[in-house]
C-alpha cells in the first residue's frame, strides 16, 4: 500500500508547512525516535530542506547530494555530521515502495545522485541501464562490509551497488500471549496450519503483498520463494485459503499498531516494523513485548543496496558519502534508530548490545542460509501470479 | 416526473445568435473545452490504447513500434482475453456493483429524512445546517476513515457492547472491523454528503402550495409524500445516485483499511495492477471494461426515464 503511506506523507507535508522553516539550512537535529518508514515529518523537513536549496541553489549546487532514499532510512545525526565534514548540503527525497521509487525514475525523475533499491530493483535499474558503475577499489571502507551480503545475484561482482542495510519478512507475534497459549513461533505452520490458529482466530494479519505472502506459503511448503511452477503456486494458494478464515486482515502498513494495541497477535511483516511495534509496546508500558522469529522453514531477506543513478551530477560526492556510510558508526546509527539488519563488520561494536543479540535482526550463518532474496519475474509469470492472487483475495 | 440527471433535452436550442455573439460565445467555451480535451479526452484515449498494449518487461508498456531488439511490441487483444479467460474478475465486478448499489441505498435512506429536514427548518438556519453537512470535508478522508478503525477496533465501546450482549446469548463474538461491514458503513460515512446536498437543493424548490392543495383534496401524510414529494425529488435522487454510486464502484482506499480478508473490489484490483504489480495494460483494460459498464448503466437509465416520460 505504497500509495497509502504517501497520501499520509502528504498530510503530514500539509500540515507542517505553516510553520515555515528557515531558508539557508540551519535546523536543530531533532530528539530520534523510532519512527516506521512511513512518518510524516521526514517529507515536511524533505520540503523544508528542498525550498531552502531552491532559495540558494545558485551558490551551492555544485556540493548538494541528492538522495532519494526510503522513508526513515537514515539518522538525522548521521546527515548532519556528513554536511559538516563535507561541507556540503544533502537534499533527501523518499519512497515507500520500491514500485513507487521505479516508477517515478521511469517516467524521468532526474538528479537524484544516490537511491537504496531492494535486491530485484537494483536488478531493474541496472537492466534499464540507469546506473553508474562504482569502483570499490576507491572505498576504503568497503573492507568493511561482511562477506555474505557481497556478490547478491543482482550484481554479482558489485560492480554498480554497495549494501546498505536489510530487512527480513518474518513472524512478529506478542510474546505474552504465545506464551499462554502455548503455540509455536519459530514455523510458519502458526500462520498456516489450522491446528494452531483455531486459537488465534481473528488475531493474525498477513502482508498484503503477492510475493511476500505466496513466498512465506512457499517456504512452509518447502520451495524456493524464487519457484514460478503454476503446481505449486497453487499449492500455496491452497494452503493460504485453508489458513485465510482464521486471519484477521491482509495489511500493509496498520499492523503495528494493531500489535502495540494488543488487538493482534501475531503479524506476518518486516523486522523493522516489529522492532518498533516493540518500542511502541514497551514506550506504552503495554505489560507484553513484541518479539519477531526467522521461521524455521526460511524467509525473505530484503538487501537494500546504494547505487549511483546515472543522472546525478555528482558522483564523487556521492562516493565520498557511500564511504562515510560504510563507517561503522554512521551504519550502526540507522539500526539504533529502526531495528534494520547490518551488513557491516565495523558496526556491530557500535550497535546496542540488546538489538546486537536479536536472532531475528542478527540471525546466525544457518538461519542467514534459509534466507532467500527475491527476484523479478518475467512478465508471464507475474500474470500468472496475479490470478492466483486474485483468487486468494476474492475467495 | 419532470426530468432526470440524463435528460438533456429539456432546454430548447438556444435560438441562432449573430455574428457578434458567436465569437463571445467562442471566447468563452474555448478554454473549458480545451482543458477537457487535453486532461480529459487525451488521457482517457491513452487508456483505451494502453488495454490493447503488451506490459513492458520492468513496467510501464512495451513499445508500440520495433525497437529492433526482439521485445514485444505492436498492439494485442491479450488483456481481453486475460479479462474472460477466468470467471473470477468479472465476479470482482460484480461484486463492486452490489456493493455499490447497496451503499447508495442506504445512502438513499439516511439521506432523505435528513435533506427533508433542512429543506423544512426555518431559512434563517439553512445554511448553518448546509455547513454541518459539508463539515466533514474540512479534515482529509483517509484521517476520517482511519478514525472508523478506531471506532470498530475490538477495544471500542460498540464492539465491547456488541459482543457483551452476544456472549449474553452464549453467541461467538464478532469483529467489526476488518469485515464487508465495515467497509459498508466507510463507504456510507464518506459519499453521505453527496447524497444530501443533491436531494436538499431539489427539496428546497418544492412549492409547499402544492401539499395543501393534496391535503385539500383529501391525501393524507403518506399520499402526499408518495405522490407529490417523491416524484418531484427524482431528479435529486437520481442525481445524488450517481454522485454516491460510480464513486464507490471506484473506491479502493475503504477496503484497503477497513476490509477483512475477502474484500477486494474492482478499484482495488486496478490499483494493484498499477501500483503492486506493474501490469499497466491489464490495469487499462480493467478501467475500460468498468468504465463500459457505467456508460450502459447510465444510458440505460435515460433510456428507461425517457420511455416512461414518453408513456405519460
Amino acid at each position: 500500500m505504497g500509495w497509502l503511506r504517501w497520501m499520509r506523507r502528504w498530510i503530514g507535508w500539509r500540515g507542517s508547512l505553516i510553520p515555515s522553516p528557515s531558508p539557508g539550512g540551519g535546523r536543530e537535529p531533532e530528539p530520534l525516535s523510532p519512527r516506521e518508514r512511513g512518518g510524516g515529518e521526514g517529507a515536511a523537513r524533505a520540503l523544508a530542506i528542498t525550498l531552502a536549496t531552491f532559495m540558494s541553489a545558485p551558490v551551492q549546487a555544485a556540493d548538494t547530494l541528492y538522495l532519494y532514499n526510503w522513508n526513515n532510512y537514515i539518522s538525522d545525526a548521521t546527515v548532519t555530521r556528513f554536511e559538516a565534514e563535507c561541507g556540503c548540503q544533502v537534499v533527501r527525497d523518499y519512497y515507500s515502495d520500491n514500485e513507487e521509487m521505479l516508477a517515478k525514475l521511469a517516467a524521468g525523475a532526474s538528479g537524484y545522485d544516490l537511491v537504496v533499491p531492494t535486491g530485484y530493483a537494483v536488478e531493474a535499474l541496472l537492466r534499464s541501464k540507469q546506473l553508474r558503475p562504482i569502483d570499490t577499489a576507491r572505498l576504503g571502507n568497503f573492507r568493511n562490509l561482511k562477506p555474505e551480503f557481497l556478490g547478491a545475484f543482482f550484481d554479482p561482482g558489485n560492480r554498480y551497488s554497495v549494501p546498505y542495510a536489510y530487512t527480513i519478512t518474518l513472524l512478529g507475534y506478542n510474546s505474552r500471549k504465545l506464551e499462554e497459549l502455548g503455540l509455536p513461533t519459530d514455523t510458519w505452520a502458526l500462520i498456516f496450519e489450522p491446528k494452531y490458529l483455531e486459537k488465534l482466530k481473528g488475531r493474525v494479519t498477513v502482508l498484503d503483498s503477492q510475493r511476500e505472502l505466496i513466498g512465506a506459503a512457499m517456504k512452509y511448503l518447502g520451495y524456493s520463494v524464487n519457484d514460478s511452477d503454476e503446481r505449486k503456486w497453487k499449492q500455496a494458494r491452497d494452503l493460504i485459503l485453508r489458513a485465510k478464515p482464521y486471519w484477521a486482515a491482509f495489511n500493509a502498513s496498520s499492523y503495528i499498531k494493531e500489535l502495540t494495541l494488543g488487538n493482534i497477535w501475531v503479524a506476518h511483516g518486516y523486522s523493522n516494523d516489529m522492532f518498533q511495534a516493540n518500542a511502541d509496546a514497551v514506550k506504552a508500558r503495554r505489560g507484553f513485548n513484541i518479539a519477531a522469529s526467522i521461521p524455521k522453514e526460511g524467509a525473505v531477506l530484503a538487501l537494500d543496496s546504494m547505487v549511483l543513478h546515472k543522472t546525478g551530477r555528482h558522483p564523487e560526492l556521492a562516493l565520498r558519502f557511500i564511504n562515510f556510510m560504510l563507517r561503522g558508526e554512521n551504519s550502526a546509527e540507522l539500526t539504533n534508530l529502526i531495528g534494520s539488519g547490518n551488513p557491516n563488520r565495523a558496526a556491530t561494536s557500535h550497535i546496542r548490545p540488546d538489538i546486537a543479540a536479536d536472532p531475528a535482526i542478527f540471525p546466525d550463518r544457518a538461519a542467514l542460509g534459509r534466507l532467500e532474496m527475491l527476484r523479478d519475474l518475467d512478465r508471464r509469470s507475474r500474470r500468472v501470479l496475479n490470478r492466483v492472487w486474485t483468487e486468494i483475495k476474492l475467495r | 416526473m419532470r426530468g432526470t440527471l440524463f435528460e438533456t433535452d429539456k432546454f430548447p436550442p438556444p435560438p441562432l445568435c449573430k455574428r457578434g455573439e458567436k465569437g463571445t460565445r467562442w471566447a468563452i467555451t474555448a478554454p473549458p473545452t480545451l482543458f477537457l480535451l487535453a486532461f480529459f479526452l487525451a488521457p482517457a484515449l491513452i487508456v483505451v490504447l494502453a488495454s490493447f498494449q503488451y506490459p513492458g518487461e520492468f513496467g510501464g508498456l512495451a513499445p508500440l513500434l520495433d525497437a529492433g531488439d526482439g521485445r514485444e511490441h505492436g498492439l494485442t487483444l491479450e488483456n481481453y482475453q486475460f479479462f474472460f479467460s477466468d470467471f473470477l474478475f468479472t465476479e470482482i465486478l460484480l461484486r463492486s456493483f452490489l456493493v455499490a448499489a447497496a451503499s447508495t441505498l442506504i445512502c438513499l435512506l439516511l439521506a432523505y429524512p435528513v435533506a427533508w429536514l433542512i429543506a423544512k427548518s426555518p431559512r434563517q438556519h439553512r445554511d448553518f445546517l448546509v455547513l454541518l453537512v459539508i463539515l466533514p470535508f474540512a479534515s482529509n478522508f483517509l484521517i476520517r476513515v482511519y478514525a472508523w478503525m478506531i471506532i470498530l477496533g475490538p477495544q471500542a465501546a460498540l464492539a465491547r457492547l456488541l459482543n457483551g450482549v452476544l456472549g449474553a446469548f452464549g453467541l461467538e463474538p464478532v469483529s467489526l472491523l476488518f469485515s464487508p461491514f465495515a467497509v459498508l458503513v466507510g463507504m456510507v460515512y464518506v459519499h453521505l454528503p453527496f447524497m444530501i446536498l443533491p436531494l436538499y437543493t431539489n427539496l428546497e424548490k418544492h412549492d409547499p402550495v402544492l401539499l395543501d392543495a393534496a391535503q385539500d383534496l383529501g391525501a393524507n401524510a403518506w399520499q402526499r409524500f408518495w405522490r407529490v414529494t417523491w416524484p418531484l425529488s427524482l431528479p435529486g435522487v437520481f442525481s445524488g445516485s450517481a454522485l454516491v454510486f460510480i464513486p464507490v464502484l471506484g473506491m479502493f482506499a475503504i477496503p484497503d483499511i477497513l476490509g477483512g480478508t475477502r474484500d477486494m473490489l474492482i478499484g482495488n484490483l486496478i490499483k494493484d495492477q498499477f501500483l503492486g504489480v506493474r501490469d499497466w495494460p491489464f490495469g487499462a483494460t480493467l478501467s475500460i471494461v468498468l468504465t463500459l459498464c457505467v456508460l450502459s448503466l447510465a444510458g440505460l437509465a435515460a433510456w428507461a426515464g425517457r420511455r416512461r416520460r414518453g408513456e405519460q
